[in-house]
């Protein structure tokens, strides 16, 4: 946290007084009696607030409910509670594959997430500390990297993967999950930033390698990009869903978002799969909005760093 | 410390003086992420171009005997520009895209500027909750909504029509903007965060000397604040472009529930039900080089639009 | 993009295999390589004691049929995994699975998808295996869908013969009678809106083009035949053209609900009695039962209305097959499976408790789980309906090997039409163009009948 620390920290208890310019000669119309203005601005913003949680109350109403309730009693409203009932039904249902799905996605977000960041770290520090032929090539393919839609490439992935065989396996979701272009930039202009001169050409000035200066002191100075890149990329693959849809054939290897909708589709032939999908929809929104609450404060801190450079 | 001064700057070529290690250290750290790159995007790209030469070449009686390829050349270039359905994809998300990304900017900078006259407390409670979309993934998000659209099953329905609204959520012309309100309420909060970042990172004698000045919070907002947040809206306005491209989850859910979305209602899902439901890959490939070929354009094209404007604003 | 030479050298286990299919982009040697399943099948030999694993993909849930077969055959164990229903992403799994060499051994494949997965090759010539010996134990027709060029591709397992599902209450409260020919049915119509308080005789599903394909299978149109090495296509005929013009009306003048079938908003419809008719298929009985529990024993069940009183034409909606996926290691245990789990008494009894369809076994209907008074029907013996239904289908009604695409379309021009952007014979006309287009996309010879 080091570099961002200040930026991010200082404003934020000093935003609490903002100036309420109250009876300014230069204010006019509504403006002129404060009061009913920040009424109507927190009315406002309470509104939005609705509309954000809306779904989500929704979706905890819902999981609560009968098969024949979800779609026969008022959505806002609980009717005839049977959470536990219908959450252990989900873990049970189909050989408990709702477990499969949890693990795999954990999988392939925990593990893609973690080698992404150590790529992309070491990648944009390369870029960001030496100075070679090739750099500015590099740093451009990987910035066209950042701006072509992962979509678009998921078909030809897949055609490719297909051809080496490499399709329906655990490698057809973590290869190209870690590989991070925008990881790459954030880490560049982060360490171009936070990594001094002075730092490496003591250690070097030490006799310490340039794999050790990495490994210690290098990564410790970036960890506040790191743990961005991390979640960014967590998030990303755990909400990937198209990678999975054409890499993956066999039910046993999906992520939660693919085995979802697997089951949604089937709702219409086996009923109670609506009650499932709705309890498992809820299930895995649940760890990651708590972690997105959280971890809100390294999004704001490494963000900046990214953002500013757009 | 050195971020500041370096914030200003681009980060050029040499911008700084570091030592001249030989390549080799350099190539050590850049080759794990490099081979990868290789390997998930330029390779599959090479792939796909020569996949969208090629054609299969029939048999046996009604040509349902065995087939083989042949090169096709640019034949399924020209079927896939031929397929209205598939010009209209890119119409639809052209629309879809210069309508939501304002909307949804527009309503993230709103939210951004407006929690930053709030107090710490209030702002980091209802941060949090515009926030929270951001970690339901897409297609849950569509089966979220899909439930709240659909009519008879839909609470909300269900509400605005006893006040006598009936809102068809799912109908021909509205399918497409329900659409676009999942991806905002998924993105919003997101985009207001990283606005929210930017702000943060202001530098405190701004405001003062807007205080000094006699600046109504109002003004100091669209005077101040707003054109320092510049650089946060040009990012989120690259990832939303980009994304917009991809739509694909979103539509994929929906589709069920509406007869509005078709098989071809976005170029990833043209190219997607193509290559698995028709079973054509070749023109598959095709239609997803395309997509490639103008997603790099439009963030390209956007990007330097910005960064000239930004030039000529400097001069 | 290529400007870093270093990375060429990839270190990765993987880059050999990728360098060699990059490596062939320039010469282009696969040309003349054979298209579609990635591997085939092959036999292979079983060790003494040795279980046999086979993978099944489905969406009709068969589980209990498959667990009858487990427990029975300790040496060929069968593992059945749910797929989505059809093109709702069961068809794309398959054929991703066939591209990329691992399929199931077998999965659900609709009559009418046979002719795709012959153009890439996706099944196994079963008449190699012996399958020409179980021939008399289906009925001809539907065995009959399966065998391209004098050879059996796959097991038939169920068809789907149309009658009409009417909430029986409801039309004596509304003092309608069971419409007997489409003219009948439209009058049904004017009256449940007149009197049905919001209420409508049935949807229109703009979603189900197989739906429309069978009403004007039911008139008597063929969308698709063969000449020579020709496909023809024929789908915006007079007769086709009078179905369309029929649902037009009754969708313009406000007599059905539009909106997708099989979908929560249809089951909403259906469970409230806003919805009292389905033209409907047999399977359809398992899906009114499980998805409105609430409206037993007030359903019913008659012939199709005709277009001409006296007549008795029918139709067919759906019907599926057990397909042998091509690149099976067992294909000797996966015909075995799919002949008993479609032609076995007690096998058949527990697939007609989930609703999979019409038998494709032959005489196995006596005394069958299906030949009983049912209380969801009130007590009706309702399958003597579908008995007369399917004696009366015209079996020589052909698919194109496109349908997926062609009906895709015809999907998104009935969207369009109800949008207000057409008409559904402006539909038709449209979807007869597109299909002879997908046909000459795929390399195949085809022209349009008018």
């Amino acid at each position: 946290m080091s570099v961002s620390t200040p930026h991010t920290e200082k404003p934020a208890t000093a935003s609490a007084p903002v100036p309420q310019p109250a009876g300014r000669g230069r204010d006019s119309g509504p403006r002129r009696g404060v009061q009913p203005s920040r009424i109507l601005l927190v009315a406002l913003l309470t509104v939005a607030a609705l509309y954000f949680l809306l779904p989500v109350y929704w979706l905890v109403v819902a999981s609560t409910k009968s098969s024949a309730d979800l779609f026969g009693t008022f959505g806002l409203w609980f009717s005839d509670p049977q959470w536990l009932d219908n959450l252990s039904k989900v873990f049970s249902y189909g050989d408990g594959i709702f477990w499969s799905w949890t693990f795999n996605s954990v999988l392939y977000a925990g593990v893609g997430g973690v080698l992404a960041t150590l790529l992309a770290g070491a990648a944009g520090y390369a870029l960001a500390v030496y100075r070679f032929r090739g750099r500015e090539a590099v740093f451009r393919v990987v910035l066209a990297g950042v701006l072509l839609p992962s979509t678009a490439l998921a078909l030809p992935l897949y055609l490719l993967f297909s051809k080496v065989g490499l399709a329906n396996t655990y490698w057809a979701v973590l290869i190209p999950s870690v590989v991070s272009p925008f990881g790459v930039y954030l880490c560049r202009i982060y360490a171009e930033a936070a990594v001094p001169a002075e730092m490496l050409e003591a250690a070097r000035v030490d006799g310490a390698g340039e794999w050790r200066i990495f490994g210690t002191l290098v990564l410790r100075t970036m960890t506040p990009a790191l743990v961005t890149v991390f979640l960014f990329q967590f998030v990303g693959i755990w909400n990937n869903y198209f990678l999975p849809l054409v890499m993956l054939s066999d039910d046993r290897k999906y992520p939660i978002t693919l085995g979802l909708t697997t089951w949604q589709a089937a709702a219409n032939r086996i009923p109670e799969l609506n009650q499932l999908t709705v309890g498992g929809a809820f299930l895995s929104v649940l760890p990651l909005a708590a972690a997105m609450l959280v971890l809100q404060r390294y999004w704001r801190s490494g963000l900046t760093q990214g953002s500013v450079k757009g | 410390m050195s971020t500041t001064i370096n914030r200003t700057k681009k980060p050029g070529p040499s911008s700084r003086g570091r030592s001249a290690r030989p390549d080799r250290a350099a190539w050590g750290f850049l080759l794990p992420f490099v081979a990868l790159f290789l390997f998930t995007f330029v390779l599959p790209l090479g792939y796909a171009v020569y996949q969208s030469l090629l054609t299969p070449v029939r048999s046996g009686p009604l040509g349902l005997g065995p087939a083989t390829l042949g090169f096709a050349g640019l034949d399924n270039y020209a079927l896939a520009l031929q397929q209205s359905a598939f010009l209209e994809s890119f119409a639809r998300v052209l629309l879809f895209g210069l309508v939501q990304i304002p909307v949804m900017l527009l309503l993230s900078t709103a939210l951004a500027l407006a929690l930053d006259t709030l107090s710490h407390r209030w702002a980091g409670i209802l941060r949090a909750a515009y926030f929270l979309p951001y970690g339901v993934p897409g297609v849950i998000a569509s089966i979220l909504w899909g439930f709240l659209y659909v009519p008879g099953v839909s609470p909300l329905t269900d509400l605005l029509g006893r006040v006598g609204l009936a809102p068809d959520f799912l109908g021909y012309d509205t399918a497409l903007w329900s659409i676009a309100n999942i991806v905002i309420w998924e993105f919003a909060g997101y985009n207001m965060l990283v606005i929210v970042a930017q702000l943060k990172a202001i530098p405190q004698e701004l405001y003062e000397a807007a205080r000094i000045d006699g600046a109504s919070a109002w003004q100091t907002a669209m005077r101040i604040k707003l054109p320092l947040a510049r650089p946060a809206l040009v990012l989120t306005g690259v990832f939303s472009i980009i994304g917009t491209l991809q739509l694909f989850a979103e539509p994929l859910v929906i589709k069920p529930l509406t007869p509005a979305v078709t098989n071809s209602y976005t170029p990833n899902l043209s190219a997607y039900n193509e290559a698995f439901a028709n079973n054509n890959i070749y023109l598959a490939a095709a239609e997803s080089v395309i997509l490639a070929l103008v997603a790099s354009v439009l963030s390209f094209g956007f990007l330097s639009l910005v960064n000239r404007r930004k030039g000529r604003d400097a001069r | 993009m290529n400007s870093s030479p270093p990375s060429r050298r990839s270190v990765l286990r993987w880059g050999a295999g990728a360098a060699g299919a990059l490596a062939s982009v320039p010469a282009l040697t696969a040309c003349g390589q054979t298209v579609g399943a990635a591997r085939a099948t092959r036999q292979q030999t079983a060790r003494p004691g040795q279980k046999v694993r086979l993978v099944f993909w489905t969406w009709v849930p068969m589980q209990k049929t498959v667990d009858l077969w487990n427990r029975t055959h300790p040496d060929v164990q069968v593992e059945m995994q749910t797929i989505p229903q059809n093109v709702t992403g069961g068809y794309q799994k398959m054929h991703a699975s066939l591209t990329a060499g691992n399929p199931p051994d077998l999965a659900q494949v609709e009559y009418h998808e046979l002719p795709s997965f012959m153009l890439v090759n996706g099944l196994t010539n079963l008449s190699e295996y012996g399958a020409d010996e179980l021939r008399d134990s289906y009925v001809p027709w539907q065995w009959q869908q399966g065998v391209f060029d004098g050879k059996v591709y796959t097991v038939p397992q169920a068809s789907g013969p149309m009658g009409l599902f009417y909430r029986r209450d409801l039309f004596a409260k509304w003092g309608i009678e069971t419409p007997a020919t489409w003219a009948q049915f439209e009058q049904a119509a004017r009256v449940v809106k007149a009197r049905g308080n919001g209420a409508r005789l049935c949807a229109f599903a703009p979603n189900q083009p197989t739906w429309f394909a069978a009403m004007c299978w039911q008139r008597g149109a063929r969308w698709v035949r063969t000449e020579d090495d020709t496909w023809v296509v024929d789908m915006d005929d007079d007769l086709s053209r009078e179905v369309a013009e029929y649902w037009e009306r009754m969708v313009r003048d406000d007599l059905v609900f539009v909106e997708p079938d099989m979908s929560n908003a249809w089951y909403k419809h259906v469970q409230t009695g806003q919805i009292s008719a389905w033209v409907g298929p047999q399977w359809g009985d398992a899906l009114l039962r499980g998805n409105a529990p609430g409206t037993a024993g007030k359903w019913r069940v008659a012939l199709l209305p005709q277009w001409k009183a006296g007549q008795k034409a029918s139709a067919n909606w759906g019907g599926s097959s057990t397909a042998i996926l091509q690149g099976t290691r067992h294909p000797r245990e996966a015909l075995r499976f799919a002949h008993w789990i479609n032609a076995d008494r007690r096998a058949v009894d527990l697939n007609v408790s989930v609703g999979y369809g019409w038998p494709a076994a032959a005489g196995v209907f006596r005394g069958s789980a299906l030949d009983k008074p049912d209380p969801f029907f009130g007590g009706q013996r309702y399958n003597d309906v579908f008995t007369v239904s399917d004696r009366a289908i015209d079996t020589s009604w052909k698919w194109s090997p496109t349908t997926d695409a062609d009906f895709a379309r015809l999907q998104d021009a009935f969207g369009a039409a109800i949008a207000g952007g057409g008409t559904l014979t402006g539909a038709l006309a449209d979807a007869q163009h597109s299909t002879v287009d997908n046909l000459r996309a795929k390399g195949l010879k085809a022209r349009s009948a008018r």
